[in-house]
Order: C-alpha cells, then structure tokens, then sequence
C-alpha cells in the first residue's frame, strides 16, 4: 500500500465526510424527539385539536432538522469534490472541515428541537393563538441555526480557500485546530438559543400581549447566548489566516491545534449557561412585563458573568497563537 | 470560487505605515447613505395630519423604535439618544439589505464597519456612566468584587465590542459565503433565491435589530 499525498488527501476528506454526517445526525434528532414527545403530551390533552397539532409538530422538525442537512450538504461535496493534488495542509483542512460541521451541527439540531416542542404546547393551551406561536417558532428556531451557520461557514472555507501557499507544519495544525475551535463552541450556544427560543413560545402562549416584549428579549437573549460561538469563529479567522513561520518542532504545531481546543471547549459551558439566563428571562418576561428593563438588565449582567470563562478560554488560545 | 476572501484595495503609504481602503465598501455605505437620506427626504417633504404612504412608514419606524428605546433606558436618557439609535438601526438595516441586488456587496459584510459602530456604541455606554454615575463610582466598578479582578473586568468589557462586531460580521459574511459557493455549485439554479430572501431580509433585519438593542442595553446598563 503507497501512501503518497493524494491518497492521503482523499482519505482525509472521507473521513471528514463521514465524521460530518455522523455527528451531525446527533443533535437534530433529539431536537426533533423533543418536539415529537411535547406534541404527543398536547394531541393527549386537547384531541380536538390533533391536526393543528400535528401540522405544527412536522413544521418544527423540518426547521430542526436543517441543521442536518447543513452537515448532509458538507458531507457529500467532502465525498464528491475533486480534491486535487495538493500539499498535506489540504488533508488536515478536509478533516477538520468535516469535523467543524459535524460538531457544529450537534448544539443547533438539540436548541432548535425546543421551540417546536413548546409551540405544541402552546396551541394545546390556547388554540386561537395558532398562527402567531408558529411564526414565533420559526423565528426562533431560525435564529438557533447560527452556531450551525457559523460552522457550516468555517467549513466551506476550510475546504475551498488554498492553503497551500504556507508551510505544512503549523499550518496543518492549524487548520485542525480552527475546525475544534468553531465546531466545539457551536455546541453550547445552539443548545442556549433553543432554551431562550423555547420560553417565548410558552410565555406568548400565556400571555399573548406581550408578544413584542416577549420577541425583543428571546432575540437579545439569543444573541448574547451565541457569544461563546462566536469567540469560537474569532480563534478560527486567526488560525486559518495568520501565516505562521515554517518550523519542524512539534510544539509550534500542539500550541495551535491547543488553542482551537481550548477555546471550542471553553465555549460549551457558558453557551448552555447563557441560554438558562436568557430562558428565565422570557419566561418571566411574559409574566410580568412590568418589570421588563430591569429583568433584561439583569440578564445581560448575569450573562456577562457566566460568560467570563468563555473569555479566559478566549484569552489562553489568543496567547497559544500568539505568544507561545 | 477564487474570490473567496479577496477585497479590492487602496493602498496609500504614509511613512512608513500603509493606509488600506476598501474601495467597495465605501462606495457601498455612500449608496446605504444616499438611500437613507431619499427616504427620510422624501418621506418628510410634505409632513401632514393626513399622512402619505411614505411618512405613514416612518412615522411607524420611528415611532416603535421609540417606544423600544424608552422601554430600555429613562425618558431623559431616551430622548437624548434616540437620533443615534434610529439612524444605526435604519443604516445596519439597509446596509444588511443591499446585499440581495446583484453585484452590491453589503458594507457590513468588511469587518471594519462593524468593529467602528461597535467601538461607537462602545465608547457612548461608558461616557454614559461616567456622566450619570461620576468618574468615581464607575471606576471603582471595576474593582468588583475584589480589586485583583480589575484585569478580568477590563477584559470582560472589552470583549464586548469582539462579540457585538463579530456577531454581525460572522452572520452577513457568513451568509454571502454560502450564498456563493451555493450558486457556484447549482450553476445558480432554484436556490440562491430563497438563500437570498434568508441571510439577506430575515438574518439581516434580525441582526440589525440585535445590534441596536444591544447598543441600548449596554448604555442603560451603565447608566444604572
């Protein structure tokens, strides 16, 4: 068996197709199993209306389910694109642009599976609120998608930038460690912005006049939830564009392929975190709106705090780039 | 495909330093710029009781980012800062907008117009608290709660403006990326579209939205 450069970049990229498709069939489907099970709770309780229901129930796993088809769409170019005969940057490239997607793909499919769920609920509740739950939903379940968007973004540069004019060794690394760092940080974040999407669907179908105080802090909510995310795409711009000087030793390469660890990992906590914020938020938003400017201060603030760890993660990788 | 991240550049050497321009994307924010001078021309030209079709659009926009603005901060605060917030939302709205007619680029898609508006509304939340709070109080914030946090604090503050300029930045670049290499992949056929109406209407105005109220809550923050 040869291994010369070519084969090792195909098997690359079958492997990130693979590894693209595989983790990115874990999120959605859970996502979808929520929706399904919440839908299942409301047909139970209010028969009359197990049509309503049901439409409701396949429109929300649709939108669930595109985080899966982002991982599907990255999967099958990483099958079929004609790959070249390019430098080993290439290979690290495919794989990493497989793995980012399959990760990437995990925290969006879950987050997006919420509002759906508490939408079927919501109608069980409260029947003439039908059409105004289900935009809600699809806004909010839209808005979940942008970790997955960040990945999917990550990983249609990693496969069609040439990278082959910088020198193998810390660029390969490097392009590995860029995958980690926005796939791995998507997690938390989508997981985050599901919570928060999930309470305004419950919270309008309590009280319906308060859909626009509702709207605006599951949005901001949202928004401040997918930080980690982005400090995750932040890391993988530097990784895949700072040229980085030739070198043989293995530490310059471990230092990179760290620092994207290190922040995709740091990302997960304080993106679910930020989310359980931004879920009691609406939640008590809908309930008592009155109080709105302070409970949406108070989110922010907490936020922040929870978010802190994100940046020392943020701030270790930065000096693993940049220093070491 | 090759044009994937390329921007077209004036370079001007001053020293020994060199001054970039993005020539695209000034020419794109002086067309973001001439849009939103029309429409607030044309839609206060002949301001009535009865109002036109134009001033009814204005007056809604203007009238319910108002009310979102009072929402947030005091009436004082609200009345004062109201001009900046509805003429960042109209400006980032367009902006995100202008990236559905064919060859024009959205200006929000260069990360520089983000990062300045973001340092803006930056360095507007803190001169707010310094003037409502007094230098004082608000530096020794940063000492919360024990003075060796400072650092983390000073950090913590700072990477407010990375996360509200890349939040923009990464969901409209993002969004023309895959619109790309989407139309590069169907020769263009069925899908770019509805691509289009997604990143370019619906996450753009979303994002447009999040950005101002953000600014906002950031200022009522310091203010309190």
């Amino acid at each position: 068996m040869v291994l010369d450069n070519q084969s090792i970049i195909h098997l690359a990229g079958y492997i990130g197709g693979g590894l693209a498709m595989g983790l990115g069939a874990i999120g959605a489907a859970i996502g979808e199993g929520y929706t399904a099970a919440s839908a299942n709770e409301a047909v139970s309780r209010n028969t009359d209306l197990s049509g309503d229901i049901f439409k409701n129930m396949l429109v929300g796993q649709a939108v669930a389910e595109s985080a899966s088809i982002f991982a599907l769409v990255i999967a099958i170019l990483l099958l079929f694109m004609d790959l070249g005969n390019a430098n080993l940057a290439k290979a690290a490239a495919l794989m990493s642009a497989g793995l980012c997607m399959g990760l990437g793909a995990m925290g969006s499919g879950v987050g997006s599976g919420f509002p759906g769920g508490q939408a079927c609920l919501g109608i069980m509740r409260q029947p003439q609120l039908t059409g105004r739950l289900t935009t809600s939903m699809l806004i909010g379940s839209a808005v979940c998608q942008t970790p997955a968007i960040f990945a999917m973004v990550v990983a249609l540069m990693l496969m069609f930038i040439d990278f082959s004019t910088g020198p193998v060794h810390p660029m390969a690394a490097a392009l590995l460690g860029a995958g980690f760092s926005t796939g791995l940080a998507a997690i938390g974040s989508g997981v985050g912005g599901g919570l928060a999407a999930g309470a305004s669907c419950q919270g309008i179908s309590r009280q319906p006049e308060t859909v626009g105080n509702v709207t605006t802090i599951m949005l901001v909510g949202q928004a401040v939830s997918q930080t980690p995310s982005i400090f995750g795409l932040l890391v993988s711009f530097i990784l895949m564009f700072k040229s980085f000087p030739a070198s043989t030793s293995l530490s310059a390469s471990a230092a990179l392929l760290a620092a994207g660890l290190c922040m995709g990992f740091g990302g997960i906590g304080p993106g679910v975190g930020n989310g359980m914020a931004a879920e009691a938020a609406v939640k008590w938003m809908a309930r008592n709106v009155k109080y709105g400017a302070e409970l949406m201060r108070t989110m922010l603030v907490g936020q922040a705090v929870s978010q802190s760890t994100a940046i020392y993660a943020m701030v270790v990788s930065l000096v693993l780039i940049f220093v070491i | 495909m090759d044009k994937l991240g390329q921007v077209h550049q004036l370079i001007i050497p001053i020293g020994s330093y060199n001054a970039a321009i993005n020539l695209e994307v000034v020419v794109m924010t002086w067309i973001v710029i001439f849009v939103l001078l029309l429409f607030g021309f044309l839609a206060a030209r002949k301001k009535k009781l009865l109002p036109g079709p134009l001033q009814i659009v204005g007056e809604l926009i203007v009238g319910s980012l108002y009310q979102l603005t009072e929402d947030a901060l005091d009436k004082e605060l609200a009345q004062k800062y109201f001009p900046m917030v509805s003429a960042l939302f109209l400006f980032l709205l367009i902006s995100n907008w202008l990236g559905i007619i064919p060859h024009l680029h959205e200006p929000t898609q260069d990360l520089n117009t983000p990062l300045s508006l973001g340092i803006m509304g930056f360095v507007i939340s803190h001169y707010v608290g310094i003037k409502t709070k007094g230098f004082k109080k608000y530096a020794s914030e940063y000492f919360q709660p024990m003075f060796f946090m400072m650092p983390l604090n000073l950090i913590g503050e700072l990477s407010r403006i990375v996360s509200i300029s890349f939040r923009l930045f990464g969901n409209i670049m993002g969004g023309s990326i895959i619109i790309l290499v989407v139309s590069h992949l169907t020769y263009s056929i069925l899908l770019p579209p509805f691509l289009n109406a997604f990143f370019g209407l619906f996450v753009g105005t979303i994002q447009a939205f999040v950005f101002t109220m953000l600014t906002v809550v950031y200022i009522s923050v310091q203010a309190k």
